[in-house]
C-alpha cells in the first residue's frame, strides 16, 4: 500500500515536471520572448540590395538554404550543448563556434542574440538557478563570448528537454525569424508568411534529419553565396536589420 | 605515410629549403631563382603527376616555415578534379607550421572539379602570434566551356587556423554535396567561381586595411535599395536595377584584435577574380619577390 502510495507520487511528481517542461517550452520557441531575434534578417535584406532575390521563388529558395547552412553550421552546438549543459561545456563550443563564424556580421548577430537569450533565461527560468550563476561568472570575463546555438542549446537541456527537440527548436526558430524578417523587407505579406512557413515543414524536417547529432568538427557551412552576401550587410547605405 | 615534405629554414640569412621529400602523385618544383635577387623567398610549385587529381587519390604533406623564412606554395595551373570512380572521393591534407616573423603565402590556381568529381582538401595552419599568413583558397564550377557548370558531387574544403599549437583562430569548412535539400547549381544562382582569401599578420597589416577599404568602395556601389516598394521614387538608370552584380566580396575580420581578415568572393568569371587577386595582393611583390597572379 505504502509502495503504492510512493509511487504515485513519484509519478505525479514526473508529470508536473512534465507540465512545466511543455510551458516553458513554448515559451521559448514563442517570438515574444525578447531576445532581439528580430533585428537579424539572415543576409536576406543584403540579398535584396543585390538583387539575388527578385521574386517570390528567389526568396524561398534563401530561406531555404538558410535553413539548410542553419543545420550543417550550428545544429551541432546546439545538439552538444543540450546533451551536456554544464560551465566547461559552454566555454569550449563558445570558443570553437567564435572561430567558426568567419563572417562577422553574422558572428555578431549571434553574440547579440545569445546575450539577450541568456540575460532572459536566467531571470525567466528561476527553477534553474545555474543559469543566473552561470551568466554572472561568465559576464565581463570575457571568458565566453556569448553566442546564441550553444545559450540555445543549453538552456534547452537544462530545462529539460531532448537534443532531438533541442535541435528542432532552433531550426524552428531560425524559419521563424527569417520569415518575419522578410515580411518587414515586403517580400511576403503576413499571410503569405503563414502559408511559407507550413509549407517549408518537410524541408525543415529533412534538413533536421540530415544535420542533427553531429559533432562540432563536423560543422560545416552549405551557402558559400549566402555567406558572402550577408558579410556584405554592413556597406548597406540603408538598411533596417543589423544583420 | 606523408605524400610530400618541406622544410625551409635560414641558412646564411636567406630561406633555403634544408629538407624536401616526395613520392607518386605528388612532386614540388623548387627554382633556385625566382624574382630579384635581393628579395628572400623559396617558391614551391606543387604538382600532381597526370595534370590533376584521380578518383581515389590520397596525398598529404607537411610543410615547416621556419623563424623568419618567406615561403610561396602554388600550382602551375588550376588543379582539375576527375570524375570519381565507383564514389571515391580524392583527398588532399596539408599541414603547415609557421615560425616567427615569418611568411607562409598559399596562392595557387582554382580547383576545377569535373563531373561527378568527388574531392575533399584539409588545410591546417600553425602560427605564433607574429607569424605571416596568406591563404588563397578557390573553386571553379567545372569546365564552362562544356556546359559543366556546378556538376561535380561532392565538394568539401577545410582552412583551419590554430594560434599558439591549439588555440582555434579560423576553422572553416565548405560543403558542396550534389542531392542535397538545394541543388548546387541553384544555390549558386550564376556565379560560376568561389573563393577566400584569408590575410593574417603584422608584416601585412597595410595590405588588410587596403583590402577591407577596396572591398567596402567596390560593394557600397553595388548594393541599392530596390526601387520597387519605394513610394513612387524612379531611377533614372534603370537598366541595372534588376541585374545581379558580377562580382561580390565581402571582408571579415577575425581572431583577437582583429589579427587576420578573410575576403568571401562569389564572382561570374575566373578572370575577374584573377584581376581581383593580382589588384589586392600587389604589393606582396617586396615580400616574395614576384607579382602574384600575373
Amino acid at each position: 500500500m505504502e509502495d503504492d502510495m510512493i509511487m504515485d507520487k513519484k509519478r505525479r511528481k514526473t508529470a508536473s515536471a512534465d507540465f512545466l517542461l511543455q510551458w516553458s517550452q513554448w515559451q521559448l520557441l514563442d517570438s515574444i520572448l525578447p531576445t532581439g531575434g528580430f533585428a537579424h534578417s539572415f543576409g536576406l535584406e543584403a540579398a535584396i540590395q543585390a538583387r539575388i532575390i527578385l521574386g517570390h521563388e528567389d526568396f524561398k529558395n534563401q530561406v531555404i538554404h538558410i535553413l539548410e547552412n542553419t543545420g550543417s553550421l550550428l545544429l551541432p552546438f546546439v545538439y552538444s550543448a543540450t546533451n551536456s549543459p554544464d560551465l566547461d561545456t559552454w566555454q569550449r563550443l563558445d570558443r570553437i563556434l567564435d572561430a567558426t563564424l568567419t563572417n562577422e556580421v553574422s558572428r555578431k548577430a549571434s553574440i547579440a542574440q545569445g546575450s539577450a537569450l541568456m540575460r532572459v533565461a536566467a531571470a525567466v527560468f528561476t527553477e534553474v538557478p545555474c543559469l543566473k550563476t552561470m551568466r554572472d561568472a561568465c559576464i565581463g570575463s570575457g571568458a565566453v563570448s556569448f553566442h546564441h546555438a550553444p545559450i540555445f542549446g543549453m538552456i534547452c537541456g537544462l530545462l529539460g528537454m531532448d537534443s532531438e527537440t533541442s535541435q528542432k527548436a532552433y531550426i524552428f526558430i531560425t524559419m521563424r525569424d527569417a520569415i518575419s524578417a522578410a515580411t518587414r523587407l515586403n517580400l511576403v505579406g503576413p499571410l503569405g508568411a503563414a502559408v511559407l512557413q507550413h509549407q517549408l515543414c518537410l524541408v525543415a524536417e529533412t534538413v533536421l534529419k540530415k544535420w542533427m547529432d553531429h559533432t562540432v568538427e563536423e560543422a560545416c557551412q552549405t551557402a558559400p553565396l549566402l555567406d558572402t552576401l550577408q558579410g556584405c550587410h554592413s556597406y548597406l547605405f540603408s538598411r533596417l536589420f543589423c544583420s | 605515410m606523408e605524400t610530400g615534405k618541406v622544410t625551409v629554414e635560414k641558412v646564411d640569412g636567406k630561406s633555403t629549403v634544408t629538407r624536401c621529400f616526395s613520392k607518386y602523385p605528388l612532386k614540388f618544383i623548387i627554382p633556385t631563382k625566382v624574382g630579384p635577387s635581393k628579395s628572400d623567398a623559396v617558391w614551391i610549385y606543387t604538382l600532381t603527376y597526370g595534370g590533376g587529381i584521380v578518383s581515389g587519390d590520397s596525398i598529404s604533406s607537411e610543410f615547416n616555415i621556419g623563424d623568419g623564412c618567406t615561403t610561396v606554395l602554388t600550382t602551375q595551373a588550376s588543379t582539375k578534379v576527375y570524375k570519381s570512380l565507383g564514389s571515391k572521393c580524392s583527398e588532399q591534407f596539408l599541414e603547415a607550421r609557421i615560425g616567427r616573423d615569418s611568411l607562409l603565402a598559399v596562392i595557387p590556381d582554382p580547383v576545377t572539379c569535373f563531373s561527378t568529381a568527388r574531392y575533399s582538401q584539409k588545410q591546417v595552419f600553425r602560427v605564433l602570434s607574429d607569424s605571416n599568413l596568406v591563404i588563397v583558397d578557390w573553386i571553379t564550377s567545372g569546365r564552362h566551356e562544356s556546359g559543366e557548370k556546378w556538376d561535380f558531387d561532392l565538394y568539401k574544403s577545410t582552412n583551419n587556423i590554430f594560434l599558439d599549437h591549439d588555440q582555434p583562430l579560423f576553422l572553416d569548412t565548405v560543403l558542396l554535396e550534389q542531392g542535397n535539400i538545394a541543388a548546387i547549381t541553384e544555390r549558386m544562382r550564376d556565379y560560376q567561381v568561389i573563393a577566400m582569401v584569408i590575410i593574417l599578420g603584422p608584416k601585412l597589416k597595410h595590405i588588410q586595411t587596403q583590402v577591407q577599404e577596396h572591398v567596402k568602395m567596390i560593394m557600397s556601389e553595388q548594393l541599392q535599395v530596390p526601387f520597387v516598394g519605394l513610394r513612387g521614387h524612379i531611377k533614372s538608370n534603370s537598366s541595372i536595377c534588376f541585374t545581379k552584380p558580377p562580382f561580390i566580396a565581402s571582408c571579415s575580420l577575425f581572431g583577437p584584435k582583429g589579427m587576420g581578415i578573410v575576403v568571401r568572393i562569389a564572382a561570374m568569371t575566373t578572370e575577374s577574380v584573377y584581376k581581383f587577386l593580382r589588384q589586392q595582393l600587389a604589393s606582396m611583390e617586396l615580400l616574395i619577390g614576384v607579382l602574384p597572379y600575373r
